[in-house]
């Protein structure tokens, strides 16, 4: 058998069993996932905590959950005063509008689209569109060297992508900005009048679909949006689309296709746990606390300190803060500085570390303690060059050596 | 350690609102290019250039800030250390212009007293989408006494004019301390010289 085989062969048997023994599961994908059957997709649940070890509770949680998020949508994204009875006749022909009105959500008579109370639905809906807009600009630029964001998914969200002739279903209509179009005018007589418009379209790659298709990058912004209306002491924070992004892009891929199906739900389960473990990272009030980004930049600072005191003097004497470079590094979970293959890889080994993050820091000091000689020679410009734009390297070098520091 | 290749070296910062340009103006300005996939920006990002202004070879240092408010108290930071700070809005987008304001308030908190600031409006390239003319943006370079310039990173315009333009300003400061530490050497002061013919020589 070969080496690869048996590597599936043991995926195969730890997630096979009744109860899934974590500490097997986090030995195997530590060493990396096979990218073949569900193991990645299956495994990072497991890790990450969605799914406990108990098969038999899996059917159970996973439709719960996604009841669940299915609410979150109904209540969080559509517009207030919508029709809850979405997929099924998904083709509306208006019939019975003023009884969908009526057994809307709880909007009252008095609630209509200008009012500014406090308690109106449809005031909250705008307020949001302040951090949507920010959320719409981010999904758009997510990894924008592979294609897969801006292609069609295959399971749309019913009641979202039909819009049963309503506005703000999908979340980046609603952010449009507004422009109003000139035209010429011709008028010859009491004949006909012509309208010139003169619009330009500009072509965008990550543009919106057709009624009934929606691209994968909507599908992020949704799980984002609902993100923060949940969490809205956190609300979004730029670089969650990087931590959102290959989580859902490993769902999205799932060869299982009754969990991909059901990749936006999982998805977003599974980013709130992860974030729940990071979301001090994101947290401007927590830069100093423990857990804070200051704090793990600090520690990894320290490691590499202990490890090679010439390259640590060297980048101190140059003033080379570590803040140049492992903010990023460190808040983003190294997503923005390896091509996604290379990311998932050490995701595999970050999720799998139960002392969540030594073995993050460990990778990062790797990286610049592989970058020894050229640190040592550059001058302060290329070495922020350097680290900020970590060079092509097989990522199994970096990890084999994080793996060799104690 | 890299021997000295350049005569002065010039910090600049750009800030201002997410999503108005600022990667791309960079972008643009360093490798003469252009692409509308930019992933965002965390924290802070580098670039350098060097460019030729008045016969002197000049490294300028460009650092490239994340816009959203979670990373300023990482991005304040680098204002102390900036000489020239470059503020960009979008001209297709009022919120980014109504927050230079907050921007130069900013400036004001964290940057050096006599740093050289631009406000740049991006993107005026998109006509059809403009939502902030020009005359607004150069009102308010007015009121504060501010240099001010319509960019697009896309159509190339105004971009490398820009950049030697705020390094122009640099250099007559540094130029005039030098004046003041050497005497006898002969500084022509250019400031008043509103259309300095300099442009079409510097970043040859």
């Amino acid at each position: 058998m070969s080496i690869f085989k048996a590597r599936v062969k043991e995926f195969d048997d730890a997630l096979a069993q009744d109860v899934v023994d974590l500490k097997e599961l986090r030995r195997l994908t530590f060493n990396g996932v096979p990218d073949v059957q569900s193991f990645r997709a299956l495994g990072w649940k497991l890790l990450l905590g969605y799914l406990g070890p108990t098969r038999s509770s899996w059917t159970t949680t996973l439709s719960q959950k996604r009841a669940l998020y299915k609410q979150f949508i109904e209540e969080l994204v559509l517009p207030p005063g919508h029709s809850c009875n979405g997929a099924g006749d998904a083709d509306g022909d208006g019939d019975g509008d003023a009884e969908v009105a009526v057994e809307s959500r709880g909007v009252g008579l008095q609630d209509h689209p200008l009012s500014e109370g406090p308690e109106s639905a449809w005031n909250t809906f705008f307020n949001d569109n302040e951090f949507l807009l920010q959320i719409d600009k981010d999904v758009r630029r997510l990894c924008p060297d592979i294609s897969f964001f801006q292609q069609p998914t295959e399971y749309p969200c019913d009641i979202v992508v039909h819009s049963r002739g309503e506005h703000g279903r999908r979340l980046h209509e609603r952010v449009v900005p507004t422009v109003l179009s000139s035209a010429n005018v011709e008028r010859k007589g009491l004949g006909m009048t012509k309208i010139n418009l003169i619009t330009k379209r500009s072509v965008e790659t990550y543009a919106a679909m057709e009624e009934g298709q929606e691209a994968h990058w909507e599908v992020v912004q949704r799980i984002l949006f609902i993100y923060a209306k949940l969490n809205p002491g956190q609300g979004y924070v730029q670089g969650m689309n990087e931590i959102v992004g290959p989580i859902y892009y490993v769902m999205a891929s799932d060869p299982d296709l009754s969990y991909r199906a059901h990749a936006e739900a999982d998805c977003f389960f599974c980013f709130t746990a992860l974030m729940s473990e990071i979301r001090d990272f994101f947290i401007k009030t927590l830069d100093d606390a423990e857990g804070g980004i200051k704090y793990m930049m600090a520690r990894l600072s320290n490691m590499l300190k202990t490890k090679d005191i010439d390259i640590y003097e060297h980048l101190k004497s140059q003033e080379l803060h570590p803040q140049y470079y492992s903010f990023r590094w460190l808040t983003l979970l190294l997503s923005q500085e390896f091509p996604l293959p290379d990311v998932l890889r050490i995701w595999d080994s970050v999720f799998s570390d139960e002392q969540r993050f030594d073995f993050l820091i460990k990778i990062c000091c790797s990286m610049i303690l592989i970058q020894r000689e050229a640190i040592l020679e550059n001058d302060f410009a290329s070495n922020v060059k350097l680290l900020q734009n970590y060079p092509p390297m097989d990522i199994n070098v970096v990890i084999t050596h994080a793996v060799s520091l104690a | 350690m890299a021997k000295k290749t350049y005569d002065l070296l010039f910090k600049l910062l750009l800030i201002g609102d997410s999503g108005v340009g600022k990667t791309c103006i960079l972008f643009r300005f360093s490798d003469d290019a252009f692409t509308s996939t930019f992933i965002s920006t965390i924290g802070i990002d580098f670039k350098i250039k060097t460019v030729e202004l008045r016969g002197k070879k000049i490294k300028l240092q460009i650092w490239d800030t994340a816009g959203q408010e979670r990373f300023h108290t990482i991005t304040t930071s680098y204002y102390r250390g900036a000489m020239g700070i470059m503020l960009v809005y979008d001209i297709t987008n009022e919120k980014s212009f109504e927050n230079i304001v907050k921007w130069l308030r900013n400036i004001d908190e964290h940057a050096n007293e006599d740093v050289e600031k631009m406000i740049l409006g991006n993107k005026c390239d998109m006509t059809d989408k403009r939502v902030v003319n020009k005359e607004r943006g150069e009102a308010i370079a007015r009121e504060h006494g501010i240099r001010f310039m319509e960019t697009s990173a896309k159509s190339n315009i105004n971009i490398e004019r820009a950049f030697c333009e705020l390094a122009e300003a640099i250099l007559d400061k540094t130029s005039g301390k030098e004046a003041a530490e050497n005497p006898e050497r002969v500084v022509i002061d250019r400031r008043n010289n509103d259309k300095a013919p300099g442009y079409s020589k510097c970043c040859a």
